[in-house]
């Protein structure tokens, strides 16, 4: 137990009061926060890419597709293939010519790209040679 | 109130509360007022980062301990038992008695590192002897005869230098 003496001693120690030390400094915010931010930020610039990319692919494709209508509206030979004429091909020249003229034209002056089997001659190459009496 | 926000709030409160006798002890295990400083902001701004206190039941007694771990972590990547800076003051002293505040300052610093630090957390960290035994990790009586030694060595310090018997 302390004497009387020294709880006087006491007393006047703790008169003598401890300084007070200086402010915490900025608290910053905890990690898990900076985590979260951090984490928010990486997946908006993600989508950002994202759509950014969908709309280049999606303007561009609109303009080929756009620049080969325009094409194709000038020049009905470009849409005669190697296919043979079907009545899709025949409705899609009639759709995209500029005349009927054009129409026409475009059908009957078609490439011959299929060829035909061996021993057989087109029915256009044979009446050509024939002499035929009007 | 966000919940870390109520925290923050009780660990700010605490630092205000207790700050300056965390402060002391501090410097009276690094014996550098710098040093002190650092590892007891140290100590509070890793418990607002954890952002919780709820689980420690003696919270004074526990800021305590942080603080001599932190301070003693510091201590050991520089030398061990500086001696104390003999410039920064270390207490506001009543009615301007800066004579007195510096004759028990180099009064403290004359005690052993042991002795000093329990006459701190007893007087002013108002901790009990059963309080200083487990931060410490010293039996009771150990804690109560450093206590003893350092009151009377400390005393005897002052009343040599300042004549303190002749009217305390």
């Amino acid at each position: 137990m302390p004497t009387l003496d020294d709880e006087r001693f006491e007393a006047y120690l703790k008169q003598f009061r401890p300084l007070v030390p200086k402010p915490l400094p900025a608290v910053e915010p905890s990690l898990r926060a900076r985590r979260a931010v951090a984490l928010g930020a990486w997946a908006a610039a993600a989508v950002a890419i994202l759509v950014l990319g969908a709309l280049t692919l999606h303007i561009r494709t609109n303009r080929a597709r756009i620049a080969e209508t325009a094409e194709n509206v000038g020049n009905p030979e470009r849409l005669q293939d190697s296919q043979p004429l079907t009545m899709r091909s025949a409705n899609a020249l009639m759709a995209k010519a500029p005349s009927f003229k054009a129409m026409v034209d475009g059908m009957l002056f078609r490439s011959q790209a299929v060829p035909l089997p061996k021993g057989k001659r087109s029915a256009v190459a044979v009446l050509g040679k024939e002499k035929i009496k009007l | 109130m966000h919940r870390t926000d109520r925290n923050t709030a009780e660990i700010e409160s605490l630092y205000r509360q207790h700050g300056p006798e965390l402060l002391l002890f501090a410097q009276a295990v690094t014996g550098e007022r710098g040093r002190a400083q650092d590892a007891v902001h140290q100590v509070f701004l890793k418990l607002i980062e954890k952002g919780t206190l709820r689980q420690v039941v003696d919270k004074k007694a526990y800021l305590f301990a942080c603080v001599r771990n932190a301070a003693l972590n510091e201590g050991k990547q520089r030398q061990r038992n500086a001696p104390l800076d003999p410039d920064a003051a270390w207490f506001i002293p009543p009615d301007r008695d800066y004579a007195g505040e510096q004759n028990l300052r180099r009064a403290l610093e004359a005690l052993p590192g042991d002795q000093r630090q329990v006459m701190v957390l007893h007087v002013w960290g108002e901790l009990t002897f059963s309080q200083i035994s487990d931060l410490l990790d010293l039996s009771s009586n150990t804690v109560a005869s450093r206590y003893r030694y350092a009151l009377a060595k400390l005393r005897d310090s002052m009343f040599a230098k300042e004549n303190y018997c002749a009217n305390p």
